[in-house]
């Protein structure tokens, strides 16, 4: 091979609505060797990789993959060219199993007839787990699985596409020290191999011992590029954070005043920090610095009632609270200025003026009415005193520049007057003039009284600003500097992370294994719990229940909706839902038992129902994708509409007296078993097979566990919805025909209420209610359970009107346990 | 500029409106009878007075599925209260109101705490208290109310005119547009309403109380369910399980005609009044004209598509985030 280097990025520049993230910005990474990427957060190195692996396009800039110039539209085409990236935080099909993560997107074992072969596919990612140096049941749902072992997985699955350069983002930062050594000694035979790995961390003791060059990037720019060999960490850190402020910030001399916020020893649920004690003081600002993981924003949000922590006091004015809730942090006199101003600050469409008044609009309110004079006086408030550029107040947030909108949040919190204001990344994404403005709001705010705890990841801004630092890393408390007597190499060497000896791996509880057994045997499960209430029945009602009578009535009221409920089961795997399937099996049941009559042979009945189905449904489907709404509304009038229609075909008359040619499509046995039970048994088969053994079917539960990972790896929302509308509706149409058959007429409330049996059967039957995860064999047993249970309501003597609770009590009760469950077992996303 | 966006929709369904009356006026005979029209309104008052609450949960992304059954089942309650335990109106009728409020507040519990869809939760108690009311009632109607009663659904409240009186249903109606009006747009809950629709994490963080508010508007709902079937009873003179059969359609059509949009984040009120209006005149004219009931309900279906197809449209036309 012999190239000089296998990937070149130059001349990179990069902007984010106006914000510049990258200027100029290179790299070169060496085939066989490890290249560290390092800098603080913001200095785009993030960027920079999405750029390189295809989910982002450079505004400017080249980019040279094996010396030719190439353009990735996705990170699909970039993966399959060669270059690869492992995230730490990726977006995974948490119910999928993990080979199924790994092998999705880079090729299932298929076997004859294009089918999947699991056996052979669990044993290739096996294989390739087992390469990497690990040992762990790749049938297992990847949501459970830890984080180390998920990236693992990930890594193997990489390298097995014929990597040549493999990013790895922060690979370390969730393993213990065991795994570390392993990943090193794994990097170090992808080397051997001649891979090129980009190794991005801010664990600067790591990269020195595993990278052969590193290359050092600050405010978008690539700073320089040297090997290794004899570089301190004292020299790297000083590369990293050596810059001006760019405009001169000084803190005027207030006097402190007492101590406002006191935290002792606060740890949090989920470990993301533990054993933190601060104390800030009135007219103190006490800044808070560290890397990306290290826990200040989970800190901060604990303090502030989002969520809850598992120990630690903090008291307000000396007095003990518990913040449950962000509304009683507010009324214990905190604010919090959020991380993600996007997701987690501003409502863009609602009005300047709302989103400046949101968090006081109890304070101005009297008898529940907002007194609009001073809420409009509060907006002009925050415009002037944040300095906001708008035309008015009652325009929307989202027409404002970043800063601006930054400004109105920031001016929301200043107007509860807090004690205590904790800002998270108050200046992130926000351009020089505002940045230099906020700076200036902060230090008002601290002289006249506020206490402020202020998060950031520029160290200039945090050095300049605070009267004490904080450094936090993996969680802990590493340290308190004064910005007077110490420099910033000193904070930045204390905020770098450093692996931790104790191992991640969680011994699963009971409770935890009880919920994966009852999950993974849920089918088994069932057919128990079947022959358990059948069992008993058999004793309350020896001749009313063991008959062959009565058996066949159960069988016969299962097989319709067991039918429409595999249909509604692959909808509920994507992530839809059609509750129009009763009224729009009505009204094909009416039309081809009519086309019967008027002397159609059967078979071309049946091929009329299922044209007529697949053709309601997709129209179904395809209106709800098409206008982006959710399928309810408009199957929701497509109950009426399709109830509308029947009456109009059967001119609001029972179809009767139906040929017998056509009944026997239904009626009569085989082999001394009712046809409807081959109908059944087929249409269970076929769901199976397709769910589980084809790609379409993988790629609808793949769609219904995360829909960006799906487009991530190229899947297309479209393709799967309108296929599983159509098959729906093609068993829709089945269900029709044999309806008509079996029953020998078409009545005005036919098929009413068979939806929601058809879903009770699918949620009973195992299938996420959300999307992500459905069973062809427990929808079955799920139709023939909701049938014994109504069986032994009528032969129990149960009045007949209750059996509408039935149904929807099931279903409620269904969508609980499988929550509660889930949760236990602990594979959420 | 969202007001305003609004503000548009709501003249632009008072012109449609207008239009539909003039050209029913002009193509239907004994369309513009007054007295008919008015009575008709007591009908239209049901759906009505639901679409109300059901605009404010439609602002927060949610749904109500299970409205129609909490009104059959507040009317069975009322009917066997009355009949069977021979307690006097008003104690049966409050009990009724109770009845829908604490069905609300189940919805509102299992979709907030529980955290499971308001979709799947109201789909499924659609079919549980529906079965409940059947169950009850064992299928059978109840009939013989008091006077009192009648006058809720039958009765007028106002003379307007020689011959021309306002009826209580109505009245009822405008009172609970009027509350729903200053709610959304003058008092915080609206204004929450919205912010929780927009972008409900910002809204947890902005120190709302999310899912007190949530689980007040779905009781809420179900408190004006139960006064509807009030209504209900004493219009028809009878408490029937199968009552308001597949009313949710025109109840979440009225709003979303109304113009709020199914992904939430706004709400208005008046359109849904006047939405209401629209498919109570476009009913009314059609019946007039001849058309069949079965042809009335597919315009209706078809309508509520249309239009919430168009809601997204124009929302993404304006450039409206999310």
């Amino acid at each position: 091979m012999g190239h000089d280097f296998v990937l070149q990025l130059s001349g990179i520049h990069k902007r984010f609505g106006g914000v510049p993230a990258l200027r100029a910005a290179h790299l070169e990474v060496r085939p066989g060797e490890v290249h560290g990427l390092v800098g603080e957060n913001g200095a785009g190195k993030s960027t920079l990789i999405n750029i390189a692996t295809g989910l982002l396009r450079a505004d400017e800039g080249e980019i040279l993959f094996e010396e030719r110039k190439v353009r990735f539209a996705t990170p699909r085409q970039a993966a399959a060219a060669g270059i690869a990236v492992v995230h730490q935080e990726a977006d995974l099909f948490a119910q999928l199993s993990i080979a199924e993560n790994m092998l999705l997107a880079r090729g299932l074992v298929r076997g004859p007839g294009g089918l999947i072969n699991w056996p052979g596919t669990y044993r290739r990612a096996a294989e390739l787990v087992s390469s990497m140096g690990e040992q762990f049941n790749v049938r297992d749902p990847a949501g459970g699985l830890s984080v180390a072992r998920r990236m693992m997985a990930e890594i193997a699955a990489a390298v097995s596409e014929k990597a040549r350069v493999l990013f790895l983002d922060e690979p370390t930062s969730s393993l213990a020290s065991k795994e570390i050594k392993n990943l090193f000694a794994q990097i170090r035979c992808l080397r051997e191999a001649g891979v090129g790995i980009v190794y991005v961390s801010h664990r600067l003791e790591e990269v020195l011992e595993i990278c052969d060059r590193v290359t050092v990037m600050r405010d978008g720019e690539t700073v320089e590029t040297r090997p290794t060999e004899g570089l301190t960490m004292e020299a790297v850190v000083g590369t990293m954070v050596g810059r001006e402020l760019g405009h001169v910030f000084s803190k005027r001399r207030v006097s402190i005043g007492d101590v406002r916020l006191s935290v002792q020893n606060l740890t949090a649920r989920d470990g993301s920090f533990s054993n933190i004690s601060i104390d800030v003081r009135a007219a103190e600002i006490v800044g808070l610095y560290g890397f990306v993981g290290a826990g200040r924003s989970e800190f901060a949000q604990a303090l502030f009632g989002v969520s809850r922590p598992a120990s630690g006091v903090v008291a307000i004015d000396g007095r003990p609270v518990a913040i449950r809730q962000p509304r009683q942090a507010v009324s214990n006199g905190l604010a919090y200025l959020p991380e993600d101003r996007l997701v987690q600050g501003v409502f863009r469409n609602q009005s300047l003026r709302t989103n400046a008044s949101v968090a006081s609009l109890g304070r101005l309110s009297r008898f529940g009415l907002v007194r609009r004079r001073e809420e409009r006086a509060l907006a002009e408030r925050v415009i002037r005193d944040m300095n906001v550029r708008a035309a008015s107040q009652e325009q929307p947030l989202g027409t404002l520049s970043g800063g601006n909108q930054q400004k109105v949040v920031f001016g929301r919190w200043q107007a509860t007057a807090p004690k205590v204001l904790l800002l998270d990344e108050p200046t992130r994404g926000v351009d020089v003039g505002a940045k230099q403005e906020i700076h200036k709001l902060i230090g008002d705010l601290a002289e006249q009284g506020t206490a402020i705890l202020l998060i950031s990841s520029e160290l200039p801004e945090i050095m300049a600003m605070s009267d004490r630092v904080v450094t936090f890393s993996e969680g802990r408390k590493t340290g308190e500097f004064s910005p007077e007597k110490d420099g910033e190499e000193a904070v930045a060497a204390a905020a770098v992370p450093r692996a931790v000896e104790e191992g991640t791996a969680q011994a699963p509880t009971p409770a935890r294994r009880l919920a994966a057994g009852m999950l993974r045997f849920r089918e088994a499960g069932l057919l128990g719990f079947i022959l358990l209430l059948s069992g008993v029945m058999a004793g309350l009602r020896p001749e009313g229940f063991a008959n062959a009578r009565n058996l066949l009535d159960i069988l016969a009221s299962a097989a319709l909706p067991a039918i429409m409920a595999q249909g509604a089961m692959l909808i509920i795997c994507t992530g839809g839902i059609d509750i129009s399937v009763g009224s729009m099996m009505g009204l094909i049941c009416a039309w081809a038992a009519m086309a019967a009559k008027a002397g159609w042979p059967p078979t071309l009945c049946l091929a009329l129902a299922v044209v007529l189905g697949v053709s309601c449904s997709l129209l179904n489907g395809g209106t709800a994708l098409l206008a982006r709404i959710h399928p309810i509304i408009v199957t929701l009038a497509g109950i009426s509409i399709y109830r509308g229609l029947m009456r109009i075909v059967t001119a609001g008359k029972e179809v009767t007296l139906l040929p017998d040619g056509y009944r026997a499509l239904a009626d009569g046995t085989i082999l001394g078993i009712p046809k409807l039970c081959y109908y059944v048994l087929g249409v269970t088969i076929v769901t199976h097979v397709m769910l589980r053994y084809t790609l379409p079917g993988r790629r609808m539960l793949a769609l219904g566990n995360s829909e960006t990972a799906a487009r991530l790896i190229g899947l297309s929302k479209t393709r799967s919805t309108l296929l599983v509308f159509a098959v729906s509706g093609a068993l829709v149409g089945l269900a029709a025909v044999l309806q008509a058959g079996y029953y020998g007429k078409v009545q005005a409330n036919t098929g009413s209420g068979l939806e929601l049996k058809a879903i009770a059967a699918a949620v009973i039957g195992g299938t996420n209610i959300l999307g992500g995860r459905g069973s062809a064999l427990g929808t079955l047993l799920g139709a023939f359970l909701v049938a014994l249970l109504y069986n032994m309501l009528i032969l129990l003597e149960a009045s007949s009107y209750w059996q509408s609770i039935f149904v929807g009590g099931l279903i409620l009760l269904a969508v609980v346990l499988d929550a509660l469950l889930e949760r236990l077992r602990g594979a959420s996303a | 500029m969202i007001q305003r966006l609004l503000l548009a929709r709501e003249a632009v369904l008072f012109y449609v409106l207008l239009a539909m009356g003039a050209v029913f006026a002009i193509a239907v005979d004994g369309f513009l009878d007054a007295f008919s029209l008015l009575e008709r309104t007591r009908y239209w008052a049901i759906p009505g007075m639901m679409a109300v609450p059901m605009t404010f949960i439609i602002a927060t992304a949610g749904i109500d599925l299970s409205v129609a059954s909490i009104v059959a089942m507040s009317g069975i309650v009322l009917g066997l209260l009355f009949r069977d335990a021979q307690l006097p109106i008003a104690v049966a009728a409050g009990a009724a109101v109770l009845a829908g409020l604490s069905a609300g507040a189940f919805n509102g519990w299992a979709s907030s705490y529980l955290r499971i869809p308001p979709l799947v939760v109201t789909l499924a108690t659609m079919a549980l208290f529906r079965g409940v009311a059947m169950g009850l009632s064992k299928a059978q109607p109840i009939s013989d109310f008091p006077d009192g009663l009648l006058w809720l659904g039958q009765g007028n409240i106002v003379r307007l005119g020689s011959d021309l009186y306002l009826p209580t249903p109505f009245a009822a109606l405008l009172i609970a547009v009027a509350l729903g009006w200053v709610l959304m747009r003058r008092s915080w809950v609206g204004r929450f309403t919205e912010c929780i629709g927009e972008n409900e994490m910002a809204a947890e963080f902005a120190a709302i109380g999310v899912r007190r508010l949530k689980m007040a508007l779905y009781a809420g709902c179900g408190l004006v369910c139960g006064l509807a079937a009030l209504f209900n009873t004493g219009l028809y003179a009878t408490a029937k399980a199968d009552t308001a059969n597949g009313m949710e359609l025109e109840v979440i059509a009225c709003v979303v005609i109304g113009g709020t949009r199914i992904s939430g984040g706004q709400g208005s009120v008046i359109g849904s009044l006047l939405g209401l209006c629209i498919i109570g005149i476009l009913r009314y004219g059609l019946e007039m004209a001849g058309v069949r009931s079965q042809y009335v309900v597919i315009v209706v279906g078809a309508l509520l598509i249309v239009t919430a197809v168009f809601n997204e449209w124009i929302a993404r036309r304006r450039g409206v985030k999310g």
